[in-house]
């Protein structure tokens, strides 16, 4: 378990201590040691959603490099970070929002990874699942777009929240949202005001960064001032928490102590979750503009896929053919989803102008009709 | 079509050739960044080596056995022209294709 | 004029090409211009645009900036203050939006706002509209967006010679200036001819024609281009006027190419409504009303969302759709 309360924050904690001054914001350490071991059972779990991610993106890049998909954004290195937080959802009351490289949260949430895919496509932009049956957002382009969003949801689940019974025991209290983002988007001004809101208003809403060392080609240091955005959290007086993101165990428990912190009226998380982004930024991308194979190797930590096996076999939780039966799962899935992400047909025309308004105006509806009578899909 | 060659690079202090032992690619494979390309014995120990860049083999030297000096040819990657930008596709140049015809009585006033 | 590139020299080159020659001539001739935005140095951006500048001119003039749009514009108005001639680069036309607010409130009025004292020679790069099948937010026109704002200037160029100059041109002016890209042209070459810019204000008939003139500006010149070539074959002489400003917009022009066509059509890739079509039609209207056989007409994408890759070919005006307006004129009867 390598939960750590982020060391910069101590200097506040002390200086509180000392002054006793109320005045100073109060920084609350998660209860991280409240949150049982997973199980050999979960242990199980999670390897399966792993290895099903890390196989569906490996073969995302082989589709993009065969033309069946125009472009992808792959999350090697990503999968422990992205599963084990996802992993810790009650999918029954809560809420995701992602960007655009959240493939691993989509299908830990048991998103139909056709649907998923169709972003990458082209088909939708948003994607073709429902995000209010799958708890999903739509996926979206603009890092950090999503974050005030989370907030929003996450104080509506406060607002209607009178008669939810507060509750510290995992069935019970608020519904929580959790926003994805990385270490590029910790740039942006709306996630300052996404977190001073949070702060302010007491949101149930977990931040959830991946700090995967790079934006494109500019590494955390050059992006983010002071070294680290769990350091942030002290001045929104948010309680924050720093993990290994390599370590899916890890993440899960330290996304469920910051559920459990969320659900409790106690306000929002941030979680930083230390990982690497292994690939490029894009298919299109060329990390060897701006990084070395031999940074890669010093820098990339464990492989989060291999470390979760070594564990299974370490721990007796599972043995070989176990492994094995999951990788050729994994194998299959992946293969259902490239026939059905090659069957996916450009969509009727006629939706460009469907989903523009609730109640479209006569203006585009002529402009539909002008379309379906100068077009070739009449 | 543009072509990047990869040198075999210095494997260590001193070094100056390395022998073939297997190539793990052939020509017309696509590899990606950080797959192992070649195995290579130097007098100090044998190694894979990882390909610098993502892209399709149009040529790898030497047969297994064969030695390379440090600095020749060791691969030459086939990659497009015209790379697209970080996202989309760079789009391809179609002939005007048209169905509509145009029909004016042009009255020159 | 360096040794290695002497008046006049005609090269062919891709718009990706004549944009990176641009900057690098700015940067060595103007010791107060700097490059600055997100991966623009050590990666070279994006698209390629700023490749090797950063190795050339040193971090100092050419740099990466954090992952934040308003960041990148609010900085560049502090370096103008500070005397230097920043040329920001926005990654995609919809990554714009975060820096709307700067665009608006700060850079387009700082010169007003300080009654002349402080002018904002900034030249803002956008790679803008559609055709690469990209991602959301990676395919938007928001020229009529800018050419609202007073205090901007809006230009685009449609050839990697219109490209080469304009960006030298823009980056000349005193005044802040919106340099669309468009950024499906970016890798088609044609001929530069650094020596000779030609005349770079206000519009530019690139095709001659008498019976009907297309308006456009972009990637859509080329396809008016095509669309010409094809009407001529149905004995139609169509006159291509690429409007390069969007703003100012060049009315004389507009009015000297109707004038002697007496027909528009005015085509771009934004949706139609308040689009910037709907500004050339009103100046072509006030101009030309006299002698116009009939209303102008407007060819563009839809009032929806620009639409994912699969779609897109559906929502950029086609020759198709760009015929069908040119016949609608044609056949425009009074009364």
């Amino acid at each position: 378990m390598r939960l750590t309360i982020c060391a910069l924050c101590l200097p506040f904690v002390m200086r509180i201590a000392e002054s006793g001054d109320s005045r100073y914001v109060s920084l609350m350490d998660l209860d991280t040691t409240s949150i049982p071991e997973l199980t050999a059972e979960e242990l199980r779990q999670l390897y399966k959603l792993l290895i099903s991610t890390r196989e569906l993106d490996l073969a995302a890049v082989a589709w993009q490099r065969q033309g069946i998909l125009p472009g992808y954004a792959p999350e090697l290195g990503q999968e422990a970070a992205q599963v084990g937080s996802a992993f810790a959802l009650d999918t029954s009351r809560d809420f995701a929002f992602p960007t655009y490289r959240e493939m691993g949260v989509a299908l830990t949430l048991g998103v139909d990874m056709v649907e998923y895919m169709s972003t990458h496509k082209a088909s939708w932009h948003g994607g073709l699942y429902n995000p209010v049956t799958t708890r999903l957002a739509p996926i979206q382009a603009v890092v950090g777009g999503s974050v005030l969003h989370a907030v929003g949801w996450a104080h509506g689940q406060r607002l209607g929240a009178a008669d939810v019974v507060r509750s510290e025991d995992e069935t019970g209290g608020l519904p929580a949202a959790i926003t994805y983002f990385g270490d590029g988007a910790s740039s942006q001004g709306d996630v300052h005001e996404a977190m001073n809101f949070a702060g302010v208003l007491k949101a149930p809403v977990v931040f959830f960064v991946q700090n995967n060392g790079w934006a494109i080609s500019l590494p955390t240091e050059e992006q983010v001032a002071g070294g680290t955005v769990a350091a942030r959290a002290a001045g929104y007086g948010m309680a924050a928490v720093t993990v290994d993101g390599n370590d899916a165990p890890a993440v899960v428990r330290a996304t469920r102590a910051a559920l459990k912190h969320a659900r409790s009226g106690n306000g929002p998380v941030l979680i930083e979750a230390m990982t690497y982004r292994r690939g490029p930024h894009s298919t299109s991308d060329d990390p060897g503009r701006y990084r070395t194979l031999d940074e890669e190797r010093r820098d990339g930590g464990e492989d989060p896929v291999a470390r979760l096996a070594h564990l299974l076999l370490e721990s007796g939780a599972a043995d070989q053919a176990f492994l094995d039966n999951a990788g050729a799962e994994a194998k299959a899935h992946t293969e259902t989803v490239r026939e059905g992400v090659q069957a996916l047909k450009p969509r009727p025309g006629q939706e460009m102008f469907d989903y523009v308004f609730a109640e479209p105006t006569d203006a585009l509806k002529a402009q539909a009709r002008a379309w379906r009578e100068e077009s070739e899909h009449v | 079509m543009a072509e990047i060659s990869f040198p075999l690079p210095d494997l260590g202090e001193g070094l100056i050739e390395a022998t073939v032992l297997e190539w793990l690619v052939a020509p017309g494979d696509q590899v990606e960044r950080n797959q192992p390309l070649v195995e290579v014995e130097t007098s100090k120990s044998a190694v894979e080596l990882p390909s610098p860049q993502a892209g399709v083999v149009a040529r790898v030297y030497g047969e297994a056995g064969e030695k390379i000096n440090v600095g020749e040819p060791l691969v030459v990657f086939e990659v497009p022209d015209d790379t697209a930008g970080i996202v989309g596709t760079v789009p391809q140049e179609a002939p005007a294709r048209r169905r509509v015809r145009l029909s004016a009585v042009l009255d020159e006033d | 004029m360096e040794a290695d590139a002497p008046a006049g020299t005609v090269e062919t080159m891709s718009m990706q090409a004549a944009l990176n020659r641009a900057l690098a001539e700015i940067l060595a001739e103007d010791p107060k211009a700097v490059v600055l935005g997100e991966d623009v140095g050590r990666l070279g951006g994006v698209f390629r645009i700023t490749d090797g500048l950063q190795k050339q001119f040193g971090a100092d003039r050419v740099f990466d900036t954090p992952l934040a749009e308003s960041g990148i514009l609010g900085m560049s108005v502090g370096l103008a203050m500070a005397g230097f001639h920043p040329i920001p680069e926005v990654q995609f036309d919809g990554f714009a939006y975060p820096a709307v607010n700067q665009i608006i409130t700060q850079l387009a009025r700082m010169n007003y706002r300080s009654r002349g004292t402080m002018p904002m020679p900034v030249t803002l790069r956008v790679p803008s509209f559609g055709g690469i099948r990209a991602p959301e937010h990676h395919g938007e026109s928001l020229e009529a967006l800018f050419a609202h704002v007073p205090g901007l200037k809006v230009v685009s160029p449609s050839s990697p010679h219109q490209a080469y100059h304009l960006l030298k041109h823009a980056a000349a002016q005193p005044d802040p200036v919106i340099f669309m890209e468009p950024k499906s042209r970016y890798w088609q070459k044609d001929t530069v001819d650094t020596g000779t810019p030609g005349n770079l204000h206000g519009s530019q008939v690139v095709r001659e024609g008498r019976h009907l003139t297309l308006v456009a500006w972009g990637a859509m010149v080329a396809r008016c281009l095509q669309v010409a070539e094809l009407a001529a074959e149905d004995g139609i002489e169509i006159e291509v006027l690429d409007l390069r400003w969007l703003k100012p917009i060049d009315a004389e022009g507009l009015a000297a190419s109707v004038s002697k066509t007496r027909r528009a059509v005015v085509v771009h890739e934004a949706p139609l409504t308040a689009g910037l079509g709907a500004e050339v039609a009103a100046l072509i209207t006030q101009h030309c009303f006299d002698t116009l056989k009939a209303p102008v007409e407007r060819v563009t994408g839809f009032d929806v969302p620009y639409p994912s890759g699969d779609l897109e070919d559906e929502y950029i005006p086609n020759i198709d759709r760009i015929l069908f307006g040119i016949q609608r004129v044609l056949e425009y009867r009074r009364g």
